[in-house]
Order: structure tokens, then C-alpha cells, then sequence
């Protein structure tokens, strides 16, 4: 599969890309599986293409192939029916109430809210991962003293001294080891709890991430309305002193 | 009231795309195809101009509802190849769905063969 050109294969490849590009919300063994079907169908297309000039064949064998948009139109369907039946099912119904309420009725003024909101949202999520950091941190310094406590117990008396350690009563009553055992176990829960925010923040992502595609989604048709309206409307002018005759299909 | 282009070809499109659904079921009622040999078939023997591409999620769609089976073979020419075959709930489809079709075609011929009779009648009218 690699006797071809190199610059067909970076052709091929970038295409490849973009048709990736689209298939995001896909699980990704079934977004390797469909690139694989479509590099498959553009080398042998190009191998049956004839022609000198490998740069116009592969082309030509593109431009026969389509848009990525076209080829992936009915993938992206049933990613989002697939991921939305799980646990991002309320955020998806959230994302599309969101959209009816503000985005639809109220044009510019609604497109302004609708922007408010996920910035308030997307300001949520940063809160929760700086929240998740910050516990992994504490457990991190807390883990250093516990050991320092064990293993280094003069550098800890002497950060002690200077001030930048200050045990409480509860912690002075204990021996040394304990000390260092107990700090070790805080600082572990500290771990934990940051780690499981982690993992917890990946659905939060995910679904957030839903909510923006879909309503910049609805923006980018929101223009294109406008712009095909803007267009037609000038069509109409220039052709305004003319009778507008209907092609007579079928 | 003007006809915008852009509708005109989505419609056709449309159209193009309901069809070629049949026809790629009719193409795997009897023979196995990948992707590309499907497409040669359908446009050499049935001339239809379609974006290559554009069978994929077709395929995709059948394929989601159980109507085809895929699988990967080695080719000794190039890349493997995925094939697809209609599964026995594909075939019913296809069956019912080409009944449907021929269907609407005579409801649309008959319709369509009024209106020139009246567009007709209406120049002979007229003159």
C-alpha cells in the first residue's frame, strides 16, 4: 500500500483528515474503520485512473469522491442518537431547549444569551478542573512533608524553625512516624478525590463540548439563512425589470 | 416567484439519493461489492451520476439498520477491501420497498401525463 507517491499519499492524507475532522463524535474504532474504507476506495480509484501527472489523478479522484461533509452526512447521527442515550442524555435535551428558547425566537438578541449561558458554563468547567488541580496539589505537598516527615526528620524541624511549617497541637502530640503516616493518608485522600474529579470532568467535558457543536451548529445555519436571503434578495433586484419565468421542470 | 438554484439541486439531490438506496440494495441482492466496485456498478451499467462518496453513508445507514452485512478481505491488487452483503432482513426490504417505489412511480407518471395533457389543451387554447 505505500508504492504510491509521496505526494499522493499526502493528498490522500489530508483529505483523510479532513474526513476525521467530522467524524469527532464517533467512538474511534468505527472512525478507523471508515478511514480505512475510504483510503481503500481512493487508492483504488487512483490506481484505475488514468494518467501522467499523479497530482491531477488523485484530484480528480477527490473531486469524484466529494465534500468529507457529504461523505460523513449520516455517520453523525448516529453518534450523537448513540452517545445521547447514555449519560449525556439531559445535557443534550438541556443543549436543544437552550437553542429553542433563546436561540430560535429571539434572532441576535437570543444569540447573545445563548453565548452568556455557555460561557457561564464553559467558567463552571474551568472552576471544577482549577478545584480537581488544586487537590491534586495539596495531596502532592502533602505527600512531600509526609515523607520528609518519615525519612528527613531534620529538614523538617528545620523548615519547622524557619516558619514554613506550622503543625498543629494535634500533630505535635504524635510521634514522628505517625505524623508522617497520617499527613501520608491525608494526602492521599487529597489524590483520590482530585483523581475522581478528573475522571468525573471527562463527561462534563463531553458534554459541554456537545452543547457548543450544537449551538455553534445552529449559528453557522443561522448565517447561511441570512447570507442566502441577502443573496437572493439582490438577485431579485438586479433582475426586477425583467419577468421572473419559472423553469418548467417536469 | 423565482426558483432558487440551490433548492433546485438540493431537491434533486434528494430525489437522486432516495433512489440510489434501492439501488444499492438491488445491486447486493445478488452479488457481494465493496464500496468502489459498487460504485463502478452503478454508474457504468445503471448511469447514474453520483459523487463517489456519497455510497458510503448509504452503506452506513443500511448497514445500522441490520439490512447489510460487511466484512474486511485481503485483495491481492491494493488496500483490503470491505465488502457488503444483503442480509435476509435486507432482501425483505428491498422487496417491499421496490413495490413502494414502483408504486409512486405510476402515481407520479400519472399525475405528470394530466398535467401536459392540461398544459396541452391550455396552448391550444390560448392560440
Amino acid at each position: 500500500m505505500n508504492q504510491y507517491p509521496e505526494v499522493v499519499t499526502t493528498i490522500a492524507n489530508d483529505y483523510l483528515e479532513r474526513v476525521k475532522s467530522q467524524l469527532r463524535l464517533l467512538p474511534p474504532l468505527e472512525q478507523e474503520d471508515f478511514l480505512r474504507e475510504i483510503r481503500s476506495h481512493l487508492y483504488e480509484a487512483y490506481d484505475r485512473t488514468p494518467g501522467d501527472d499523479d497530482v491531477v489523478r488523485i484530484l480528480a479522484v477527490l473531486k469524484n469522491f466529494g465534500e468529507p461533509a457529504e461523505v460523513v452526512s449520516d455517520r453523525l447521527p448516529r453518534a450523537m442518537v448513540r452517545s445521547g442515550t447514555g449519560r449525556n442524555l439531559p445535557l443534550y435535551i438541556l443543549g436543544g431547549i437552550l437553542i429553542a428558547l433563546f436561540g430560535l425566537p429571539l434572532g441576535f438578541g437570543g444569540f447573545g444569551v445563548l453565548l452568556g449561558l455557555l460561557a457561564a458554563l464553559a467558567g463552571l468547567l474551568i472552576a471544577y478542573y482549577a478545584v480537581a488541580g488544586s487537590l491534586l496539589l495539596s495531596g502532592a505537598v502533602l505527600t512531600l512533608f509526609g515523607l520528609t516527615r518519615i525519612v528527613l526528620p531534620e529538614l523538617w524541624d528545620k523548615l519547622v524553625t524557619l516558619g514554613f511549617i506550622r503543625p498543629g497541637d494535634f500533630l505535635e502530640g504524635l510521634s514522628p512516624t505517625d505524623q508522617g503516616f497520617l499527613l501520608i493518608l491525608l494526602a492521599t485522600l487529597f489524590l483520590a478525590a482530585g483523581w475522581g474529579l478528573l475522571r468525573l470532568g471527562k463527561y462534563l467535558l463531553r458534554g459541554l463540548r456537545f452543547l457548543f457543536s450544537l449551538t455553534f451548529d445552529w449559528i453557522r445555519r443561522f448565517a447561511q439563512t441570512i447570507r442566502r436571503k441577502l443573496r437572493n434578495d439582490r438577485r431579485k433586484g438586479r433582475t426586477s425589470p425583467l419577468p421572473n419565468r419559472q423553469p418548467a421542470n417536469m | 416567484m423565482e426558483y432558487p438554484d440551490d433548492s433546485k439541486d438540493r431537491r434533486i439531490t434528494q430525489l437522486r439519493k432516495g433512489i440510489l438506496e434501492l439501488a444499492v440494495m438491488g445491486v447486493l441482492y445478488h452479488e457481494r461489492h465493496y464500496g468502489y466496485s459498487l460504485v463502478r456498478v452503478l454508474t457504468e451499467t445503471g448511469s447514474m451520476s453520483i459523487k463517489e462518496g456519497t455510497i458510503y453513508p448509504i452503506l452506513a445507514r443500511l448497514d445500522r439498520d441490520g439490512l447489510v452485512r460487511s466484512e474486511w478481505m485481503e485483495s491481492d491488487q491494493g488496500p483490503p477491501r470491505k465488502y457488503y452483503t444483503l442480509t435476509p432482513l435486507g432482501r425483505q426490504a428491498f422487496n417491499e420497498l421496490s413495490q413502494e417505489f414502483d408504486l409512486l412511480v405510476s402515481l407520479a407518471q400519472q399525475h405528470w401525463s394530466q398535467a401536459k395533457r392540461k398544459l396541452v389543451v391550455r396552448k391550444a387554447q390560448s392560440q
